[in-house]
């Protein structure tokens, strides 16, 4: 597991108050009982903790944690050549 | 009309900041695009607004942070070193009844709706300062009227109107006026979730209004555009109405179809 895997999760967990465990790959937003506003929450703390930008429009794509997860280490590995 | 004016319209990447951010273009106005979560929209706003011949600077900021107000102001000051008008429209907040609120949600809603307006005015003066300036802030009919899951909105647009009257008073001395827009729905994006009481599926009761239509974001900036003209010059610290007339006829919010 990544440490921007740990990271994504430990924002989760602190924002969406839900079990750390849940978080497999395939899990669902709704899985983790997030409301529109913990997502938003979660979103802008991860691009504050990054330095990256996830706008709605590509977060509105993510099907599940893995995708989330795929996403956000994307954009810091691309941060990180630039 | 506003020829050589800058203008900052927070939350215009769509709906009716983005109307707003249009009309100020059309008039002249080089424009200030604030933005939160919609990047590719904002984008398009910015480049329609381009099209106007005019220019336009693209700012992704919360305005619910503020050292993200900040930042922004610093990059304005930095870009265009002066402000002429300031258009506090982003609003955000979750549909809840009063009882059903966290603490996190009515946080949330204030930060963005209410203490923004505070916090940009304050840094939107000081490019104000010497030359006077104009500042509109968008309400809604639910800073008076009780509509389904819209209390936290509904108290932060409160707070705006009250706001928008000490600012008007405060703000007086330095030829800068503040003012109001508050409009009925709005069938946006954003309007309509309110509008089905944060439902999907359901339909709006919202069908239309003694005018004959919903409000349009257009309707919405063309007022704007008048309270940031010369020709508003003495109108202060006022809430301005548009709704088509609905706020005067309680049974028109109750029917379908009007």
């Amino acid at each position: 597991m990544s440490a921007t895997e740990e990271t994504i999760k430990d924002t989760i967990v602190k924002i969406v108050h839900c079990d750390r465990e849940i978080l497999t790959p395939t899990a669902t937003f709704q899985d983790m009982k997030a409301d529109s506003l913990d997502m938003v929450q979660v979103l802008v703390a991860l691009e504050d903790e990054f330095g990256i930008e996830i706008p709605d429009e590509d977060a509105q794509k993510f099907q599940n944690f893995g995708d989330f997860v795929a996403y956000v280490e994307a954009r810091v590995a691309e941060k990180g050549s630039a | 009309m506003l020829k050589g004016k800058v203008a900052l319209v927070t939350g215009s990447s769509r709906g009716i900041g983005r109307a707003i951010a249009l009309k100020l273009a059309e008039q002249g106005a080089d424009v200030i695009i604030n933005f939160f979560r919609r990047r590719q929209a904002a984008e398009q706003t910015a480049k329609d607004v381009e099209s106007l011949g005019v220019t336009a600077k693209v700012i992704k900021a919360n305005v619910g942070d503020p050292e993200k107000i900040d930042e922004m102001f610093d990059i304005i000051s930095s870009s265009f070193g002066r402000l002429d008008i300031f258009i506090n429209n982003a609003a955000s907040g979750l549909p809840r009844s009063a009882l059903d609120l966290d603490t996190k949600g009515w946080d949330w809603t204030m930060d963005i709706n209410a203490k923004a307006f505070l916090l940009c005015t304050q840094r939107a003066v000081k490019l104000m300062e010497g030359r006077g300036g104009k500042i509109v802030t968008i309400s809604s009919l639910g800073s008076y009227l009780v509509l389904p899951g819209y209390v936290a909105i509904g108290v932060s647009k409160a707070a705006l109107e009250a706001l928008t009257r000490y600012l008007a008073i405060e703000l007086a001395p330095k030829g800068i006026c503040v003012n109001t827009v508050a409009a009925s729905l709005v069938p946006t994006e954003t309007g309509m979730l309110y509008a089905r009481g944060g439902q999907q599926e359901e339909s709006s009761p919202w069908q239309t209004t003694p005018a004959g239509r919903l409000v349009a974001p257009e309707d919405v900036a063309n007022v704007v555009a008048f309270l940031c003209s010369e020709e508003a010059f003495m109108i202060r610290g006022q809430i301005i109405i548009v709704d088509g007339g609905t706020s005067l006829v309680p049974f028109s919010l109750m029917s379908k179809g009007g």
